[in-house]
């Protein structure tokens, strides 16, 4: 099997000004496993899906409620549906780039914050369209 | 220089889990998760104007440079798995979770402040 120098393999210009501010923000330590590397991009990418379902609900309400809910109302669940999108989204790579210097260290993962952000932000939103469809019948 | 050859070969790993893969195929289902957000964008065309057209474009643009870029994520990650050696993808990571940032902020600064047409 071909080998060329590790430099030239990993895609990156060796010793670029790229490569060493990405290994400041990575906050030093040695590369892991590439297994974990893309375990956790993989993972990421899930927590960005997570946001990006968040978001499309959130304009499907502003969207398609016009006829069920007052302005008022439907601009409530939508910012608020809007907002977790944002939190969601934004923490997602803090918790990505927390794991990656967690790993880099061989530290133990921190456990992620963003998780009870949704689970609470869901509950909330879910909460808050009971309300409003039970007051609507009422 | 590489030649095709090369460059064939460079994309063979060892991985029986298929990690290189499995990736690419997270990186799929985003982009067609951000497609559904900008499909559904348009509905707010007829209501919002031009910003909201705007903001379909965005989400489409931001599509289509992922999948632009992803048989270069393949081969990033086929080689790292070879070499046992492989730089986290800080530019992905924080192109796509800026620009889902920065459409959810866009999203609320619609609703909240621009008026219905």
């Amino acid at each position: 099997m071909p080998k060329a120098e590790p430099s030239r393999e990993t895609g990156e210009g060796s010793g670029s000004g790229r490569r060493r501010f990405e290994t400041r923000i990575l906050a030093g330590g040695t590369e892991p496993d590439p297994r974990f590397t893309l375990a956790n991009e993989r993972t990421f990418l899930a927590w960005i899906r997570t946001s990006l379902a968040m978001l499309a609900g959130g304009i499907a309400v502003e969207a398609f409620t016009t006829d069920i809910f007052a302005p008022d109302i439907r601009k409530t669940i939508a910012v608020l549906l809007l907002s977790l999108a944002l939190i969601i989204g934004g923490g997602s790579f803090f918790r990505w780039l927390n794991i990656e210097r967690a790993m880099r260290h061989k530290a133990p993962l921190p456990l992620p914050a963003i998780a009870p952000v949704l689970a609470a932000g869901g509950a909330i939103v879910a909460l808050v369209f009971i309300a409003f469809v039970l007051m609507r019948q009422a | 220089m590489r030649s095709p050859k090369d460059h064939e070969t460079s994309q063979l790993h060892v991985d029986a889990g298929l990690q290189p893969e499995r990736t690419d195929l997270a990186w799929i289902r985003t982009t067609l998760a951000l497609v559904v957000v900008g499909a559904i964008f348009l509905r707010w065309v007829p209501h919002y104007g031009w910003f909201a057209g705007a903001l379909v474009a965005a989400a489409t643009m931001i599509s289509i440079t992922i999948n632009m870029t992803r048989k270069h994520r393949f081969h990033r990650g086929s080689l790292g798995i070879r070499n046992e050696r492989m730089p986290a993808d800080l530019i992905s990571t924080f192109f796509v979770a800026s620009s889902v940032v920065v459409l959810a902020a866009a999203g609320v600064f619609t609703v909240l402040f621009l008026p219905l047409q």
